[in-house]
């Protein structure tokens, strides 16, 4: 056996030893003692599950109370609407807007997540053989034996939400599903694979949905035109490139004050606001907040990141500027905002509506459209044959022409920025104005004035639509033979899906394999 | 907090091995296995003291998949001192140091000091990689080398605070030139001392380990 071969075999082995230790969740395994957080002592979980070491303060318990009433209140409403959401979208758009704006009850969440993203209706379109297994069935059995971001999808799961409820417990039912939903992914959409972060995005909606209904939620958000995050993650990261662009110039514009202040420090976006566009601001603002900014995110689409970005800017600006050194502004993006916003949920989502409405009114809601397509070139499905690197789990040692674009476009903003300190004054006599509408908000506790007719964000899911069942005639068979010949080790393990008593596709050989090998 | 200076590290190596928790063992004195998961960069920083001065190190710790090189490939510029780490558990990880060594050689100042760090000491039963080849590794390539574990904080502190000693060391040669600020060291913001003579050798008087 060449050596080459043997590193192919030993990647394999690997693989096929983390697949079956999700496969086989907390039973019959040894799991090590590090791997599960120790939460012998902690006081209280939160209404979303996250559980708290430290003492909350009394105003956390008194939101979360005043929270659930008001919920309590609009059930029925909401209930209503959910029931007859077609008609309501069409027919009633405004008020559909305007009670997502108000805040989604925690109960109904979920119902309405599937509804913006229009996860039944990917779900249930009809297969040709009612035998087959699904798509997602099919992706996850593929990413089994195939799937090269294994490793790194096991690694992330490992430190991700530890101290939620669900994920907290090593090879928990939610990280198995967190771990089946990613390595499908990483085969339905092979262009891009996985990239660190679309585990916090896949965690954060597994909290409310299934692990099938996972998988469509987070296909829509890649490539459905409305979120597009495939573009934040490929290569290069092009999307976020553009973000970073024109988050600058927002900030040039409405807050030049800061931007000098934070160029000052040497404090580039990307530094601060990375997190904030890759992960839709999860464990950068409080968990209540960032769940009311995805609803809104859901609805309105992209548009939502640069406005929020600019939103807690402008919120706290003032504090801010009052900071003497670098490590003191990265401690309170990083942690502070996290721990307390510093303003109620209502506050920043009103001032968000705001933001909105200013960035539209400049035309600076959206970065200036890519040249490149930032979309899946390939149809979804289709598999595209990794770089040896990939297959041994090695890093490679070339840089590409569009990595190293990448650094000197990040090197010379951060330059630019240093230089361009003088330009930002003319803007600074329109700061002050901008800080003033920050203040009168305050006094703003009516109803909502929903004016922007222009908002026409029809919600249109043709596109994943066609994807979907474009791939329903895509066969698994197109994989090449020698696909499987790499993967001689154990196959017959993987071979088969058995549809069970529930009507569920099972992996049943595989698991019963697993505990035979842990046993 | 005032100090006579101030010194940039970056944290680099191969995702998993341990850089986010060797950071907060550092700061925060506690092993947390539970750490989140870093994307882009994160920070952290520490008082010490050196030669009685006290020096502060600000700290980036970056994401160590391949996708974000292109990316924390611009932190090296600006930094004094880089720990490049490795898990001595995952051979993998101590294979790819010649690729990162590369490429922080390429993209941060020539005086710029790197500690090569085999993480996860602790799991001597699973270990890859021997200590005499980390050793070998960073003979060859003119690196120091420790072994740590952030888990039990065995040689954390030192590998943070030799590196700042190093550095401190090419202060006093001459060989940074404090400054510039793109090699990574700024001279405080020490409040100016009545009798200079006292006040240099003086700075502050703090803990040596409070964290800012």
């Amino acid at each position: 056996m060449s050596e080459f071969q043997e590193q192919l075999l030993h990647a394999d082995e690997e693989r096929i030893k983390i697949c079956r230790k999700y496969l086989s969740g907390r039973n019959n395994q040894i799991i090590d003692q590090w791997e599960d957080p120790d939460f012998g002592l902690y006081y209280k979980i939160d209404r979303y599950g996250f559980i708290h070491t430290d003492k909350l303060s009394r105003d956390f318990d008194e939101q979360e109370r005043k929270e659930k009433e008001v919920e309590i209140q609009r059930a029925q409403k909401w209930l209503k609407m959910v029931k007859n959401w077609n008609k309501f979208k069409e027919t009633n758009r405004e008020k559909l807007q305007r009670r997502i704006y108000k805040g989604v009850p925690d109960k109904l969440r979920r119902s309405i997540w599937l509804k913006l993203l229009n996860i039944e209706n990917q779900m249930s379109q009809p297969s040709d053989n009612k035998n087959e297994p699904s798509i997602y069935n099919k992706m996850l059995l593929l990413g089994f034996k195939y799937s090269t971001e294994v490793r790194q999808i096991d690694n992330d799961i490992n430190r991700c939400f530890r101290d939620h409820e669900y994920f907290r417990e090593r090879y928990s039912t939610k990280q198995q599903q967190l771990f089946n939903v990613l390595v499908a992914y990483s085969m339905y959409n092979m262009e891009l694979g996985y990239c660190q972060g679309m585990s916090t995005i896949t965690a954060v909606l597994l909290i409310y949905l299934d692990e099938e209904e996972a998988f469509w939620a987070l296909n829509t958000l890649m490539i459905d035109k409305k979120f597009a995050m495939h573009g934040l993650y490929i290569v290069g990261f092009p999307k976020l490139m553009r973000y970073l662009a024109n988050h600058d110039k927002i900030l040039t514009k409405f807050l030049p004050k800061l931007k000098k202040f934070l160029d000052k420090h040497n404090m580039d976006s990307v530094l601060y606001s990375l997190k904030w566009f890759f992960v839709i601001f999860v464990e950068r603002i409080p968990f209540s907040l960032c769940l009311r900014i995805w609803d809104i995110f859901f609805l309105e689409g992209e548009r939502v990141l640069p406005a929020m970005a600019y939103t807690i800017l402008k919120l706290h600006s003032t504090k801010l500027l009052k900071f003497k050194d670098m490590d003191a502004i990265t401690d309170y993006f990083q942690y502070k905002l996290h721990k307390n916003f510093g303003y109620t949920d209502n506050f920043v989502i009103k001032t968000l509506e705001i933001s909105l409405n200013e960035l539209r009114t400049r035309k600076m809601d959206l970065p200036p459209p890519s040249d490149n397509i930032e979309l899946p070139k390939c149809e979804l499905g289709t598999f595209i044959e990794p770089t040896i690197e990939k297959k041994l789990g090695l890093r490679s040692s070339c840089f590409s022409d569009t990595e190293k674009n990448v650094t000197d476009l990040v090197i010379a903003r951060s330059e630019e920025n240093g230089n361009s300190l003088d330009v930002i004054d003319e803007n600074l006599a329109d700061e002050m104005s901008n800080l003033n509408t920050v203040t009168n908000i305050s006094d703003y506790e009516g109803e909502l004035s929903y004016m922007d007719d222009d908002l026409d964000d029809e919600i249109t899911y043709t596109n994943s639509h066609q994807n979907r069942k474009s791939l329903t005639c895509t066969s698994i068979t197109s994989i090449s033979e020698d696909r499987r010949s790499i993967s001689t080790l154990n196959q017959q393990n993987f071979e088969e899906i058995v549809k069970d008593d529930d009507g569920e596709y099972r992996f049943k050989e595989l698991i019963s394999n697993s505990i035979d090998c842990n046993t | 907090m005032s100090y006579a200076y101030l010194f940039k590290y970056i944290i680099i190596g191969d995702t998993g091995v341990g850089k986010s928790c060797l950071l907060l063992q550092f700061t925060d004195k506690r092993f947390q296995p539970v750490h989140d998961l870093t994307i882009g960069v994160e920070f952290g920083a520490r008082m010490i003291t050196i030669d009685g001065k006290q020096i502060k190190l600000q700290i980036w710790d970056t994401a160590g998949q391949e996708a974000f090189r292109s990316i924390t490939r611009s932190y090296y510029r600006g930094a004094a001192g880089a720990l490049l780490v490795y898990d001595i558990t995952r051979r993998e990880t101590f294979n790819h140091l010649t690729t990162w060594l590369e490429d922080a050689r390429q993209h941060s100042n020539s005086n710029m000091v790197i500690m090569l760090i085999g993480n996860k000491s602790d799991l001597e039963s699973r270990r890859e990689v021997k200590k005499e080849e980390g050793e070998a590794f960073a003979r060859e390539h003119g690196l120091v080398f420790m072994e740590t574990s952030a888990r039990t904080a065995a040689n954390v502190e030192e590998a943070f605070i030799n590196t700042a000693k190093e550095i401190y060391e090419k202060i006093q040669e001459g060989v940074f030139d404090i400054n510039n600020e793109a090699n990574g060291i700024k001279i405080g913001t020490v409040s100016t001392p009545t009798n200079p003579s006292i006040g240099s050798n003086l700075p502050g008087g703090q803990s040596s380990n409070s964290c800012c």
